[in-house]
């Protein structure tokens, strides 16, 4: 064990503090959650347009009020899905993906993106066109600099909840889209 | 360098290691973080923990080995924190509205840590009825096991990062940042730290977003919830030590407490 500590840390004196944003992390780009949750698999892309309807019962089901998108939901040759989804808090946005198997059973969850802030409203576009175009492999400064906070990480409770939204879709509507076959 | 995060153990986990094409390494470290999640979760009612609280009192349950390494390490910080540490605490965080009711005890005359006792390596049992809990310290050892799991797989240097209970390993030294509790939207910078675990506990977030405190008083009878917001953080060599240390902490309120020298551990109190 060897810790080095900043001169005033034993102190307890204020010590140096970092800006506003305290977490703003890429970890993974689409493609890389793709070859995570289904190595070896052929996906293609399965867009699908969400009906006010179907936005309507994802909502009640889930408690989440932020529109999915669908936009990103990808099928596998062997009938699987993997749909990535974003679940907006007030202080947090986080982007995710998730993997059913054909009979909707998840097999894994992946963190792409996690911003957090305090202040205003991470939705606000300003404060998310930081991001726009970035990717895991061109981290922003904060990846770098800031890697290991201690202290509580937000729960995920929210993020359960939007996991629970991706299952519900596919209740709703996956399960009755035959597997594309080439 | 390759970051991957998870929801796990009811927080984020965060896999940070220092080569590429450690992809299977990674994974192989987040299945067993979700191996201790089913084996020692609270919320789900058919992990062994809710086994043990609902038979240990009746007759001999046999255990996994991580469990039994878990609970023989609470048992030791029981021991050394003078019950300041004590896993038994279900009920009351259960009554608090923080943990799923799956049994009614309102009846029952609970017990704590120190009615468990192994009859063998992997076989306990329980002097009177228990609600254990081991979010104070299951934590910490997933964190241990991660980085352990990483290294026999030829992982040179990295981190593990479990909501704040958090690991390094390897040579490199790695810049540590604790949440400052006047303002959980700064960092301080608190050094650095090689081969080493830091685990931090506070109320950051219980104020805003209106939850209870987490953090109570076992040897106190009374509704006694820690309600500091100072933050309490332990260095030591292995997560679980810190993890459950920081208990210990912010209960004693006392940085010098003989127990962090008892397991070679340091604690940083950050006042508000």
């Amino acid at each position: 064990m060897n810790w080095k500590p900043s001169p005033c840390a034993l102190a307890g004196l204020a010590l140096l503090t970092a800006p506003i944003i305290v977490q703003a992390k890429i970890y993974i780009s689409s493609e890389q959650a793709q070859q995570i949750l289904f190595p070896n698999a052929l996906l293609s892309k399965s867009p699908l347009i969400i009906t006010d309807d179907l936005q309507e019962r994802m909502r009640a089901a889930s408690s989440i009020r932020h529109p999915f998108r669908g936009d990103r939901i990808w099928q596998s040759s062997n009938g699987g899905w993997f749909v990535i989804d974003e679940v907006v808090g007030k202080h947090e946005m986080i982007t995710y993906a998730v993997a059913l198997n054909a009979k909707g059973s998840i097999t894994g969850v992946e963190i792409l993106e996690y911003l957090e802030s305090y202040g205003y409203e991470v939705a606000e576009a300003q404060w998310r066109k930081q991001f726009v175009g970035k990717t895991s492999v061109d981290p922003i400064k904060l990846n770098q600099d800031i890697q290991n906070i201690g202290g509580a990480t937000l729960s995920c409770k929210h993020l359960t909840d939007g996991v629970k939204r991706v299952t519900v879709l596919y209740e709703l509507a996956l399960k009755n889209i035959p597997v594309k076959t080439k | 360098m390759m970051m991957r995060c998870k929801p796990l153990l009811g927080t984020f986990v965060e896999i940070v290691v220092d080569q590429e094409d450690c992809q299977i390494p990674i994974d192989r470290a987040f299945s067993v973080i979700q191996k201790i999640q089913e084996l020692m979760g609270f919320h789900n009612p058919n992990s062994e923990l809710n086994r043990i609280n609902h038979l240990a009192h009746q007759k001999a349950v046999d255990i996994h080995p991580w469990t039994a390494q878990v609970l023989c390490i609470a048992k030791k910080i029981y021991r050394h924190s003078g019950g300041l540490f004590n896993c038994g605490i279900g009920h009351r965080l259960v009554a608090a509205g923080l943990l799923p009711r799956h049994i009614t005890f309102s009846n029952h005359d609970l017990g704590g840590i120190e009615d468990i006792s192994f009859l063998a390596p992997e076989l306990i049992i329980s002097r009177r009825p228990v609600c254990l809990d081991l979010g104070g310290i299951a934590k910490g050892f997933a964190v241990d096991m991660a980085v352990k799991i990483l290294i026999s797989e030829g992982v040179f240097s990295g981190s593990v990062n479990a909501g704040g209970d958090l690991r390094v390993f390897g040579e490199s030294s790695w810049p540590i940042h604790i949440r400052n509790p006047r303002q959980p939207s700064e960092l301080l910078e608190i050094g650095t730290l090689q081969n080493a675990a830091l685990a931090t506990s506070g109320l950051y977030f219980a104020k805003r977003d209106e939850q209870p405190s987490h953090l109570i008083n076992p040897l106190s009878q009374e509704e006694s919830f820690l309600q500091s917001r100072d933050s309490y953080s332990v260095l030591a060599k292995e997560c679980i030590y810190a993890d459950a240390l920081t208990k210990v902490l912010a209960l004693s309120q006392n940085q010098y407490h003989p127990c962090f020298k008892k397991f070679s551990a340091q604690a940083i109190r950050i006042a508000t």
